[in-house]
């Protein structure tokens, strides 16, 4: 029997299901044992009833700090334009 | 001349590490070889956009560990980052093979997978970046935008306000973390709005203020189907934009022909044809 996670796997991978309407997807054999947190996040169209079944947690997402003064950058000289870098051409490999 | 390269390979570390995307959707995205790294890796370590993504990868490995906790509470991103940086580098430096997985592609609009590499490499140490279909991918095929169309300008939204870039009207701009913007740590929401109303300033430089951009978020979950929203430019900075959209903005210009160029060409085949 395929769990949550599993079923989950299987509708990513499977185009039939992927882009199934969430009354026919709920109703395909794949997801005859699913969950009911399962069946109402796909009713939902999202994953919040999902935190039913395993929890919800604040997940930060990865952002890049682009801007002047970040920690990793050398300080800049006023008025210093930023080097582009170069890309590595075949004599600095 | 033997055991002098049996010296170098047996004084050679072997440590690794494999910076890897799951991509964006569950299930859809994560590519064979991507996978293949996570299962022979000694350590993997997570930076993914979902819980829930985060609990699937541990069904490909016994020793998955989150990369979540080093997140703070006014606890600058960069020092965060820097901090993933050393202890993925710990475990490769005691020998390990170490796999990174991040959401999206791991070497799109992210510093840690980047350094990472670069630090393992000046080391010894073998090191390399697998791709991954990223929020870039996705937005393409949503939204039905080709690139090579028109030209496509990609910017981070801080960074527009931080750095003279000049913007291409005549093409696309992908405004990446728009939603972030002037937030270099964590539980700074709220701040978002005069931050924006400086990007608006910045952006009608080049965009009239009725212009109908998209703000898009392309699925996580299998489940789910693309967020597609359009509003006009000066909507913009009370629109409620989340950390995981991206700001479309469409060509508002036409092409201009380059006249001088045109010329050259056509003399180039008279030329080839007398
Ligand atoms: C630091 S970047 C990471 C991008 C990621 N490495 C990738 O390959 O797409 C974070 C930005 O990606 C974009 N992003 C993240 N998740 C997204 C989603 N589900 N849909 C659209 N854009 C997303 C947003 O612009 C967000 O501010």
């Amino acid at each position: 029997m395929l769990d949550t996670l599993d079923t989950l796997e299987a509708i990513g991978q499977d185009a039939g299901l992927r882009y199934a309407a969430p009354e026919d997807l709920t109703e395909a054999s794949a997801l005859a044992e699913a969950s009911d947190a399962l069946k109402t996040a796909i009713r939902e169209g999202n994953g919040l009833a999902l935190a039913n079944e395993f929890g919800s947690r604040v997940m930060q997402l990865v952002q890049v700090n682009l801007s002047p003064g970040r920690e990793d950058e050398e300080p800049e000289e006023e008025g210093d334009e930023p080097e582009p870098s170069r890309p590595t051409g075949p004599d600095s490999l | 001349m033997t055991s002098s390269v049996n010296s170098i390979t047996a004084e050679t570390p072997r440590g690794s590490i494999a910076c890897v995307g799951v991509g964006m959707t569950l299930g859809s995205h994560l590519t064979p070889l991507a996978r293949s790294h996570i299962q022979q890796a000694d350590v993997v370590f997570a930076a993914v956009s979902d819980n829930v993504v985060e609990m699937w990868l541990e069904r490909m490995h016994p020793d998955v560990r989150s990369l979540q906790p080093y997140y703070g509470e006014g606890k600058p991103r960069m020092v965060t980052y820097r901090e993933w940086v050393e202890v993925m580098m710990t475990e490769v430096r005691a020998g390990k093979r170490v796999c990174a997985v991040f959401y999206g592609h791991p070497g799109i609009f992210a510093w840690s997978p980047h350094k990472v590499i670069e630090v393992a490499r000046a080391e010894g140490f073998a090191a390399r970046m697998e791709p991954g279909i990223s929020a870039e991918d996705c937005l393409y095929a949503d939204l039905g935008i080709d690139p090579g169309k028109f030209g496509c300008q990609h910017l981070e939204a801080s960074q527009l306000l931080y750095y003279d870039h000049e913007i291409d009207p005549t093409g696309y701009v992908v405004l990446w973390q728009v939603g972030m913007v002037g937030n270099r740590s964590i539980a700074r929401d709220g701040h978002g709005g005069g931050h924006r109303e400086l990007l608006l300033e910045r952006l009608t430089q080049d965009y009239p203020l009725d212009l109908e951009v998209t703000i898009y978020r392309c699925a996580t979950l299998p489940i789910e189907q693309p967020r597609i929203r359009r509003l006009t430019l000066q909507e913009l900075p009370h629109a409620e934009i989340s950390a995981e959209e991206t700001v479309v903005f469409p060509p508002a210009k036409p092409l201009k022909r380059n006249r001088r160029f045109i010329e050259r060409l056509a003399a180039l085949d008279n030329e080839q044809v007398a």
